[in-house]
Order: C-alpha cells, then sequence, then structure tokens
C-alpha cells in the first residue's frame, strides 16, 4: 500500500493530541493515530498498545513520545521504539507527510527517520 | 562473591517483573559478561492481569509473558527453570534445588512476595492470588451460581470480586475497614469505588472473618461456612484471601543479609552484603538518612527498583524516578493513583476533589505549600499524567483548574 490518504489540515489537529484513522478510512487492518507534537511535527503508530487494548491516541503526547493511557508504556513516535514496560513490543509506524497544505498518512508504509516531516519543512 | 572488581558473571534470582526490568537494565546498559536468570516457573510473566484479563479468560499464557524465548536468547541471557535454595557469598555461588551450584560475582534476589495467609482456624483453605496456578484455580472456582466469599476488599480483593461477577459467580466481599484503599486513593474515591462493588450486586460485609469451616462433601452453596465473631456466617463455595503478601526474604536470612519486612537495600539495591542486590516486593529501602521505607507492593515500583539495582550492580550511578504509580481495573473502570493520597503523612494538606454530577473523578492531595503531594483517579489517564508531571517538576498547580472537570489535563502543567 503505498497511496496516500488525506487526513485533514494540519490545524485540524491540535498540537499535543491526535487523531485516529479509522480502517474504513484508511483500508489498512488497523486502527492508525496520527500524532502531531508540540513541535510541530506529524507522525502515526498503530493505535492500538502493543500491552493490552488502549488507544495511543489518548495518551500523552510529549516531545517525540507517547505514553500509553492505560498501563503507562512510552512509545517513540518517530521510530514506534518501545521505551518502557509493561509492554516490551514496538509499535508499527506509517509515513505521514505535510504536502501542499494536508496531512497525508501512507497507511502501512513504515515511516523510516527520515520520513518525518515538520510543518517547516513542508513549506 | 566479593564486590571486588567489575561484575562478570550475575545470577538473578526470581521470574517476575522486577527480575526481567533488571536483566533488560543490564543489557541495555552495555552489560556484556554472563547472565543467568533462576526463573522457576519458566518464562517471565506479569501479574497485574491474573487478577484481571487473565482471570477472565480474555487473555492467555503466552500473551501475558513479559517477553518470548527468543528475546532471551538475543540478548544472551541462561534462563534456568529452577529455584535457588541457598546463596553462598563466600564461595561466590548460588545453590540450585539438588545441590547444583552457579557461580556468580553478583546476586539480585526479587524473589518478590508470598500471599499472606488468612490467619484463622480453617484460613488455609482460602485460595490465595500470586501466580498463574493460582489464577487458573480461581477461575475454576469462579463457575456461574458459585458462592464466592472474597476476604479483603484492596486491590487484589476487589478486582476479583469484580471478576466473579463477570464470570457469573455470587461474590460476597469482606473487609473489617470501610471504606477500603483510603491511604492509595484517599476517602472520596475509596467511597465511590467500594460502593460499586453493590451497585454491582455484591454483597459488602464489614468485618473480619474469625474462621473458616469446612463442610465435607456438602451441596454446592454451603461448602464453606465463614464464621464472624458476633455468631453469623456467610455460606460460600470458595473462599478468596487478598490480604497483602509478605516478602520472600528467606534466602536473604540464610546468607545472613538484613532484613526487616523485607530484604533491606540501600540507594543503589544492595543488601548488606555488597556483592548481593534486591528488587522488587521483597526489597526495603533504607534512605541515607537512615529511615526504612515503607516496602512498594506494586508494578511499577519493581520495574524500578530492578533498573536501580541493575546500575548498582554495575557500579554505575542509581537512576532517579519520580512520585510512585499504581493502577488497578474493577467494574471496567481504570484507577490510577500517583504520589500519596495519605493524609496522615502531610500535615496542613488538603483535599482538591474534580466532581462531575455529584460524584468525585479525581482527587488532588496538595500540601500546605500550594504542592501536589498525590492525585488519584477514575477513567482520567491524562488528568493523572499531567498530575506526575506536576508532582515531579515541583509545579505549584492552580487548584480551581486541578478541580475544573472542563480543564484540559494537558494545560494543568504549564
Ligand atoms: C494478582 C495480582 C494483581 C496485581 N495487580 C497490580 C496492579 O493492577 N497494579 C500494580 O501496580 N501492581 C499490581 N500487582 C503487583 C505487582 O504485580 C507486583 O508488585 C510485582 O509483580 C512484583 O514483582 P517482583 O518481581 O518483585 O515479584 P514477583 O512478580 O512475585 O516475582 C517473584 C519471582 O521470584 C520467584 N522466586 C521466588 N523464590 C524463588 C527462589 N528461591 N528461587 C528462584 N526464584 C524464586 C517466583 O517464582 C517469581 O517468579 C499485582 C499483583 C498480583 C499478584
Ligand atoms: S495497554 Fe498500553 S501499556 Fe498496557
Amino acid at each position: 500500500m503505498s497511496e496516500g490518504i488525506d487526513v485533514g489540515s494540519p490545524d485540524e489537529i491540535e498540537e499535543g493530541t491526535a487523531r485516529v484513522i479509522e480502517p474504513e478510512e484508511s483500508g489498512f487492518d488497523e486502527p492508525i493515530a496520527v500524532f502531531h507534537t508540540e513541535t510541530g511535527c506529524f507522525f502515526a503508530l498503530d493505535d492500538t498498545c502493543t500491552h493490552e487494548e488502549a488507544s495511543l491516541a489518548e495518551g500523552w503526547i510529549e516531545g517525540d513520545a507517547v505514553e500509553c493511557p492505560l498501563h503507562s508504556s512510552s512509545f517513540d513516535l518517530r521510530t514506534g521504539r518501545v521505551l518502557c514496560l509493561p509492554a516490551t513490543q514496538s509499535a508499527r509506524t506509517h509515513k505521514v507527510e505535510v504536502t501542499g497544505g494536508r496531512v497525508v498518512l501512507y497507511p502501512g508504509v513504515d515511516a523510516e527517520d527520515a520520513a518525518r516531516v515538520s510543518e517547516q519543512a513542508a513549506e | 562473591m566479593s564486590a571486588s572488581g567489575p561484575a562478570r558473571q550475575i545470577v538473578v534470582v526470581g521470574g517476575g517483573v522486577a527480575a526481567f526490568s533488571a536483566i533488560s537494565e543490564l543489557r541495555s546498559r552495555g552489560f556484556d559478561g554472563a547472565i543467568t536468570l533462576l526463573s522457576p516457573e519458566g518464562l517471565p510473566y506479569d501479574r497485574p492481569t491474573l487478577s484481571k484479563g487473565y482471570l477472565l479468560g480474555t487473555e492467555d499464557a503466552t500473551k501475558i509473558r513479559l517477553a518470548p524465548e527468543a528475546w532471551y536468547a538475543e540478548r544472551s541471557i541462561e534462563l534456568v527453570p529452577e529455584r535457588a535454595v541457598a546463596l553462598r557469598p563466600a564461595e561466590g555461588a548460588v545453590e540450585l534445588d539438588g545441590g547444583r551450584r552457579l557461580p556468580a560475582d553478583r546476586v539480585l534476589l526479587a524473589t518478590g512476595g508470598v500471599p499472606r495467609c488468612l490467619g484463622v482456624p480453617g484460613g488455609e483453605a482460602a485460595h490465595t492470588l500470586r501466580d498463574l496456578a493460582d489464577s487458573d484455580a480461581l477461575r475454576r472456582a469462579l463457575a456461574p451460581g458459585a458462592r464466592v466469599a472474597v476476604v479483603g476488599a484492596g486491590l487484589i480483593g476487589a478486582e476479583v470480586a469484580s471478576a466473579a461477577v463477570v464470570l457469573g459467580a455470587e461474590a460476597t466481599l469482606i473487609d473489617p475497614v470501610d471504606p477500603p484503599l483510603v491511604p492509595a486513593v484517599g476517602e472520596a474515591l475509596a467511597r465511590r469505588l467500594h460502593a460499586m462493588h453493590a451497585e454491582r450486586g455484591i454483597r459488602t460485609i464489614v468485618g473480619a472473618p474469625v474462621g473458616i469451616e469446612a463442610h465435607d462433601g456438602a451441596a454446592p452453596g454451603s461448602a464453606y461456612s465463614v464464621r464472624f465473631a458476633d455468631g453469623s456466617t456467610v455460606a460460600a463455595d470458595a473462599v478468596v484471601a487478598g490480604i497483602g503478601i509478605l516478602p520472600d526474604t528467606a534466602l536473604a536470612e540464610a546468607a545472613g543479609l538484613e532484613a526487616e519486612g523485607g530484604v533491606i537495600v540501600d540507594d543503589t539495591g544492595a543488601t548488606s552484603n555488597p556483592a548481593v542486590f534486591a528488587a522488587g516486593d521483597t526489597c526495603r529501602r533504607r534512605a541515607g538518612d537512615g529511615t526504612l521505607a515503607r516496602r512498594s507492593e506494586h508494578w511499577e515500583a519493581a520495574v524500578h527498583s530492578g533498573q536501580v539495582a541493575a546500575a548498582g550492580m554495575l557500579g554505575a550511578e542509581p537512576p532517579q524516578f519520580g512520585a510512585p504509580w499504581l493502577w488497578s481495573d474493577r467494574h471496567g473502570v481504570h484507577v490510577e493513583a500517583v504520589g500519596t493520597l495519605d493524609e496522615r503523612h502531610a500535615p496542613g494538606a488538603r483535599t482538591v476533589l474534580r466532581m462531575v454530577d455529584g460524584v468525585p473523578q479525581a482527587a488532588f492531595l496538595l500540601a500546605a505549600d500550594g504542592h501536589l503531594l498525590g492525585c488519584s483517579a477514575v477513567d482520567l489517564p491524562l488528568v493523572v499524567r499531567a498530575a506526575r508531571r506536576i508532582i515531579d517538576r515541583g509545579i505549584v498547580p492552580d487548584p480551581d483548574a486541578l478541580a475544573d472537570p472542563s480543564a484540559d489535563p494537558r494545560k494543568l502543567t504549564r
């Protein structure tokens, strides 16, 4: 899957929050959380925590990490890497880009570090 | 065992989360010596779910493992599914059941605790809950229609009663304290949480059993009688005791290590023998000023103390952590607490509540000088995460914003 989908304009997702893109919208098999960090970057991970059933979009977003709302495992938003217990499995990343004033998500496309696009870079 | 020279051979005794956290930390700090993990139950697994999802049957034994088998192999961690029977510090060895000795220049004791038994005549008939086998046995007892008497309505007892109802059993929850859990979550939330039991059809009794009588071969519903001092009884097919744990200090004491309600450790996780460290529910920290901390029985504290001990075994500075945190799940709600809600230890402190429709959602304990000491909340994860940062960063919060249900938790830390 390499087709990007438009998930809105950057200001539709408030900084420090995330929006969940459901499978119906993305065509992907899992819900995806698109995060907008306080420093203006966009990242996407599988929304469901790798530990139990929790939505990472409802977690605490700070710096380049999200802390799960249930048992507080943290995940690196750039790499999906799990940073602390109880989860031990990293989260799957998805490429996000800001182009032409739109946030474009590439469901299923692994977000390499390089794919990180800040609003600034997109302008 | 001697603490002179860097660690090359570490034996970790215990297969719980403290042990797991320590071995992860050892490798992530670049320790490339030998690590042997003595885990009598095999691959380490996580315990909190044993009174939640695993007990309900929504999670299985594979899912609750802390890591798959390959994780250990990839990190060259030797997993030995055996029990340590003695520490031989003078000989630099740990002795296993059967007499085999494992050489070690550092040992980590992470043996957890054993559930406290009901200390009344017949009390040994009660189920306790600490490991997978306990949870399996309990699930069989929580059959639809079965009558279950749960003694202790704190964290595990309340979760077991909640699971019992979901599984179709009939639960009676017994505790001498009304409401339980005040030191952990504060009075207001303790009351709200305790009231949920009755709302879910659980009978709650304030009292302490004085005896459990078994009626051999009796009809279902009257296999046991739980007896109280006033002569009243509760009939039950199964009795469960959720009344805390006793730290497992036997190995430590036999090896001459200082123990007092837990294996005593310093800020680096070292016991009174500098080559032996302890972590998790089994240990009790003595602060620099000589005061003994209360032993924690919560998950995150076990993880952190494992990381401290790992650093200590490597001679590194101990990592620092903020306010302690715990959670509990019952009746479909997620309860969390960070810091302390215990007013007894905070003279002059006051509690601020966040209420919605007359029901407390969160409680905040504020010190006399306005600093936040603790927060507990039901289904408000972002409020708890904000509170944790407020405490750790020494921010003086605006009490009105804390109490305001419409305040955005993300803004509370600013
Ligand atoms: C049912 C249940 C629910 C819980 N729910 C929560 C919760 O919701 N939130 C929360 O914060 N905390 C919760 N806890 C507490 C949390 O799980 C514990 O604090 C944590 O497991 C402690 O970890 P530990 O590694 O110190 O000990 P343990 O997990 O008890 O591990 C000790 C290990 O040592 C092994 N061992 C013992 N003796 C020996 C020996 N001689 N040789 C070798 N190995 C030995 C044992 O087999 C075991 O593997 C819960 C605990 C239980 C039991
Ligand atoms: S569900 Fe995310 S850490 Fe447990």
